[in-house]
């Protein structure tokens, strides 16, 4: 008789082998990671460059300089460029972030002479045309009136202003106003320091023949990008530690978004607080999850997480819950904040985390553009593959006792900011 | 190219397997044929419901969630108006507990007082969340109900309202499950590091013995042809207004699925699509507009939504968008066609990169008639002519065809 009672044995996974990605250098020592493997002829072509929020002077500049890239260049209009590409079934992603920004080129691999020149067009030569910025500055403002009517949206950037602060560039959210001072001068003026002269790192990741990687390695290489590297910051933040209630009476729910600032990928802690994090609010099964939408049915979701930045990183809890609920759930995040600090976590429930975690990993490096990614976040802050080998091996090793240091350390209420934005 | 077996269990579980050894990994789906289309117009909501409580504890196992996640595991589900999924991915070594967890909601639930309570109430957050809570949330909870009369399309996923989530007894979902969850009614994927063998063998062991259940047979009334224009309102604080068009069309099963669905791409797919390039960018009367069909797999709903620019009026906005469509029905040129046939095929290829996408696109074909329709996505949608997609043009945007919602912004 089958035993459905009975879990079957379960077979830990040991001796995660991270497939090796190679890593060539070209134009004074840019890095060009290349992974080859998958099923299907794909192929992506993406370039980071320093040119992220933290390199822009006026609030926007730098996510505005990348939207618009793909709106005209000196050779064609935004709608020849959208032709282009849309011919070959290929499309771009920009993308803007704190630290960085990239472009990158999605393309069937057999494709990708025809496409490739046109994501290094865009790239290189982006003319700005007045007509452009004027159209997309309209559409912006109405789109950030939209997300405004948003509590989520709201709770973010009050959180965000808290830790940093109006000046800092990781504080900058949009305002209306902001969207009137782009000129093409501005914009093109960011370009070149930022673009032509901020490249980091290349990544070519998919399925592709060796024509197709020298095509891409050498195109790219005559181009003649300098090296970038992420401006020191001379501006500090101002990192407040508030208690604030935005009232919007017209809200169902209330949007809570609790945190502190902390520290990125380079801190001796890092692996700690993100195992001890997945125990807070990290997976489905987390504590917050379990306590707060699984027993309470306070919430449809609440997690936590650990933002890792090129400077520093900021830990956060966020959840949307029925504004009839909304002090209990606070309540309630206290308590769960409280047990890490107070109470060891126990053997059962830490064993459990670590199984997911390592799953996760696994899951991270599968397939070529999940694999090319972790080997881009070892490039771009300056860490060796042995950091996740380092990962892997906290993982296994590290005790209820360290993390309930960690919690004592990092996870007090009193060095929290509390945003609530609803009834 | 996805290679697959497939085999039936004596129960009638049908099972797709694709094995691929580059992987670690196994991702497991399993599709059961129910969804809000099956619920009954005065307990709506309960498809979407009832996929919550799955997670809830089976019949001999407290939780599902935690020895998945000590396995290493990690899963999800969906449901929408025709089906409702599950999945998951586990390391390949630990299979067997999916097959162990999957198999025991197979054959029944807890069902514990405790887990529907709470369930109730988080799916009335999620309601709250996406519905009500977001601008311009309430749309599909208006305009379906404009474009259905009879079939059951007209309520939307989550429920018709809250009261029918709340009101949800024991008992109802009882006899939801006993009537839906059942091995015959249901379809099994693997896709990964798992051989034939050692599905067959675990299928045997794990699925077999579930009884089959006798699933009625689904008789949905027919949406009588619509014959006239229909239009309604909403007025509300919201930053700017918003145009919503249906139009009735084929289904996910009928030929004229891949020339309807072309016939979006011509219009909007995107940034060198008409919609964007004439009024986005030209005429500058929307911040984003798009076109798709709702490919369901009974008569379905081709949509078009457009975000207007303030100052702009819902008159010159709607006449914008039917000159558009009004061109659509005499001129698509063969480059045209030829650019959104090329996006398709980008697009189904990249669909393709993981295990899970590969394990629910077999399902999904398989539901739909067979699992190697997968393969053959691209051929269908090469066979269309300029012709047939003007034709399409031509039967659908009719004005007796057609619902608009009107989302106008009151300050």
């Amino acid at each position: 008789m089958l035993n459905r009672t009975e879990s079957p044995k379960l077979i830990p996974t040991t001796d995660i082998k991270i497939p090796e990605a190679k890593v060539l250098y070209i134009n004074d020592q840019i890095p060009v990671i290349v992974v080859n493997e998958g099923t299907q002829e794909v192929m992506k072509v993406e370039l980071v460059f320093a040119a992220g929020n933290i390199s822009e002077k006026i609030p926007m500049l730098a996510s505005v300089a990348s939207e618009l890239l793909d709106e005209g260049t000196r050779k064609r209009s935004s709608a020849d460029i959208a032709e282009a590409l849309d011919n070959y079934g290929a499309y771009f992603q920009t993308e803007c972030g704190n630290d960085f920004a990239t472009v990158s080129l999605y393309t069937l691999s057999r494709f990708l002479p025809e496409t490739l020149p046109v994501l290094l067009e865009i790239i290189t030569e982006p003319a700005y045309p007045e007509n452009e910025i004027s159209t997309f500055c309209v559409q912006g403002k109405q789109r950030l009136a939209v997300s405004s009517e948003k509590v989520d949206f709201l709770a973010r950037k009050h959180f965000i202003n808290s830790l940093y602060g109006d000046q800092h560039p990781y504080g900058h959210f949009p305002k209306e106003e902001n969207f009137d001072v782009f000129t093409p001068e501005i914009l093109s003026a960011f370009h070149k320091k930022n673009y032509l002269n901020g490249l980091v790192t290349i990544v070519i990741a998919g399925k592709f023949n060796e024509t197709q990687l020298k095509l891409a390695i050498e195109q790219i290489k005559s181009i003649g990008f300098k090296k970038g590297i992420v401006d020191n910051l001379n501006i500090s933040a101002t990192p407040e530690v508030v208690k604030l209630h935005v009232p919007k009476e017209s809200a169902v729910q209330s949007a809570i978004r609790i945190g502190r600032k902390l520290f990125n990928r380079k801190h001796p802690d890092y692996f700690n607080f993100t195992i001890l994090n997945t125990v807070l609010g990290g997976y489905f099964g987390s504590r917050l999850m379990s306590n707060i939408r699984e027993d309470k049915g306070y919430t449809y979701g609440i997690g936590s997480g650990i933002i890792p930045q090129f400077f520093d990183g900021y830990f956060f809890i966020s959840t949307e819950v029925g504004s009839d609920v909304c002090e209990s759930a606070v309540k309630e995040i206290h308590y769960e904040l409280n047990r890490l600090v107070n109470d060891p976590i126990p053997q059962e429930e830490l064993n459990l985390v670590k199984s997911y975690l390592t799953g996760s990993f696994q899951r991270s490096i599968d397939g070529p553009f999940s694999l090319a990614d972790r080997y881009k976040t070892l490039v771009l802050n300056g860490l060796e593959l042995e950091h996740y080998y380092s990962y892997l091996n906290t993982l296994r090793n590290v005790t209820s006792e360290d993390l309930l240091q960690t919690g004592r350390h990092y996870l007090n209420i009193i060095h929290m900011s509390e945003v609530i934005i609803g009834r | 190219m996805i290679k697959f077996d497939r085999f039936t269990l004596s129960n009638g579980l049908t099972v797709i397997v694709h094995e691929d050894n580059s992987s670690p990994l196994v991702a497991m789906n399993i599709l059961y044929k129910v969804g809000a289309r099956d619920e009954d117009e005065s307990k709506t909501g309960f498809a979407h419901l009832f996929e919550h409580l799955m997670f809830g504890g089976s019949i001999n196992i407290p939780s599902y969630d935690e020895p998945l996640q000590m396995a290493g595991g990690e899963n999800n589900a969906f449901t929408n108006n025709d089906i409702t999924n599950y999945y998951l991915t586990i390391p390949s070594q630990n299979l067997e507990t999916a097959f162990w967890l999957e198999s025991d909601r197979m054959l029944s639930l807890a069902f514990t007082e405790k887990s529907l309570e709470v369930q109730r109430n988080v799916v009335v957050e999620e309601f709250k969340q996406r519905y009500l809570n977001q601008p311009y949330g309430d749309v599909w909870l208006a305009l379906r109900p404009l474009a259905y009369k009879v079939h059951p399309y007209k309520w939307a996923t989550i429920g018709k309202e809250i009261a029918h989530i709340e009101d949800a007894t024991l008992e109802d979902v009882k006899s939801f499950f006993k009537k839906w969850y059942a091995p015959n009614n249901a379809i099994l994927t693997l896709a990964g590091n798992c051989s034939l063998d050692t599905a067959k063998e675990l299928c045997k062991k794990w699925f077999e013995p579930i009884p089959v259940s006798n699933t009625p047979i689904r008789n949905l009334p027919v949406e009588p042809k619509q014959t006239k224009l229909q239009t309604i309102e909403i007025n509300k604080a919201v930053p700017n207004s918003n145009i919503y068009m249906v139009w009735h069309c084929c289904s996910r099963l009928d030929p004229e699925f891949y020339a309807t669905d072309l016939l979006s791409d011509v219009l909007s797919r995107g940034k060198s699509s008409r919609f964007y390039q004439r009024l986005v960018k030209e005429l500058k009367l929307f911040t984003d507009i798009s076109a798709y069909m709702l490919g369901d797999l009974n008569k379905s709903l081709f949509m078009i939504e457009g975000k207007i620019i303030n100052g702009i009026s819902m008159e010159v906005a709607e006449k914008a968008i039917l000159n558009e469509l009004e061109n659509s029905k005499i001129y698509i040129s063969e480059e045209e066609l030829q650019k959104v046939k090329n996006k398709v095929e980008s697009s189904l290829v990249f669909s393709e990169m993981s295990l899970d996408s590969k394990a629910l696109n077999l399902a999904y074909y398989e539901l739909i008639g067979d699992a190697n329709l997968v393969n053959e996505q691209i051929a269908k949608y090469q066979s269309i002519n300029t012709e047939e997609i003007m034709a399409i043009a031509k039967e659908i945007f009719q004005p007796e065809n057609c619902s608009i919602l009107y989302y106008n912004s009151i300050k």
